[in-house]
């Protein structure tokens, strides 16, 4: 063995990762258990979908949008050779997103930076509040 | 209150460990770590003696006037060591940031690659 791991089964790294688990940061409402996570935030005009999909290229990655649905979909690659440690998630991904809000199709946009996919969806104009204003009589 | 709480969860960033493939070829060791939402300034790797230290911080930009529907991850620490033994060829680690997911290459030491050795007829 040429990098010394202490042990093979890792109790400390074990027990950190259950800690991780169970107690997440309060800012955080829901439990990881799907993948790749995501974060959802909107505004007025837009719906903002971010996703830890550290990687992977856009060019990887297939965004679908249908029947008011997002799909987000990806392949995760591993190199080859021989592993010492296997953590990190392969293979393929899908994320399904719903979007309860009429969309703009067309204007979707979408990057990556830092393994931080960023999709931005315009809202339909009908979607988008309106203040209506009343006059006195 | 609500301030001072804000403040308290800036201070002490929820830290992880970050998931990581170890991959042995031929010329060396090659280690990947998942690193998402980490730029290169907030990456330290640091080599005392035989422990490699890695630690980051990931930052996702704050947005101004959004309402969160739904979050399941956000800033956070990554820190990790690893040991690290005398085949490793100590001068010639490198280090690559790249689409949020940390390269590194620890060479094997000369002495330590596989050779074949041969027989003299004698």
């Amino acid at each position: 063995m040429v990098i010394d791991f202490s042990s093979f089964y890792n109790l400390p790294r074990e027990l950190d990762r259950f800690f991780d688990e169970t107690w997440r940061p309060s800012t955080i409402s829901q439990r990881r258990n799907a993948y790749p996570p995501v974060n959802i935030s909107e505004d007025k005009t837009n719906i903002y979908v971010f996703s830890e999909i550290p990687g992977v290229e856009i060019e990887d990655i297939d965004i679908t949008l249908s029947d008011g649905s997002l799909v987000i979909k990806g392949n995760r690659k591993h190199g080859t050779g021989s592993y010492y440690r296997q953590e990190r998630p392969t293979g393929l991904f899908q994320r399904v997103v719903n979007l309860n809000v009429s969309i703009n199709p067309d204007k979707v946009s979408a990057k990556i930076k830092d393994g931080i996919l960023e999709i931005v969806i315009p809202k339909a104009d009908e979607a988008v509040p309106r203040k209506i204003s009343i006059k006195a009589q | 209150m609500t301030s001072e709480l804000r403040k308290a969860e800036a201070k002490a960033l929820p830290r992880f460990s970050p998931n990581t493939d170890i991959i042995e070829q031929q010329d060396g060791f090659h280690i990947y770590m998942d690193m998402p939402g980490v730029a290169k300034k907030n990456l330290v790797i640091d080599l005392k003696e035989n422990d490699l230290e890695i630690s980051a911080r990931a930052e996702h930009p704050r947005m101004e006037g959004v309402s969160n529907v739904h979050l399941e991850f956000g800033d956070c620490e990554y820190t990790r060591s690893f040991t690290i033994s005398d085949v490793v060829d100590r001068e010639n680690i490198k280090a690559s940031l790249k689409n949020g997911v940390l390269e590194m290459f620890l060479p094997k030491a000369e002495k330590a690659k596989p050779r074949k050795i041969e027989i003299q007829a004698g």
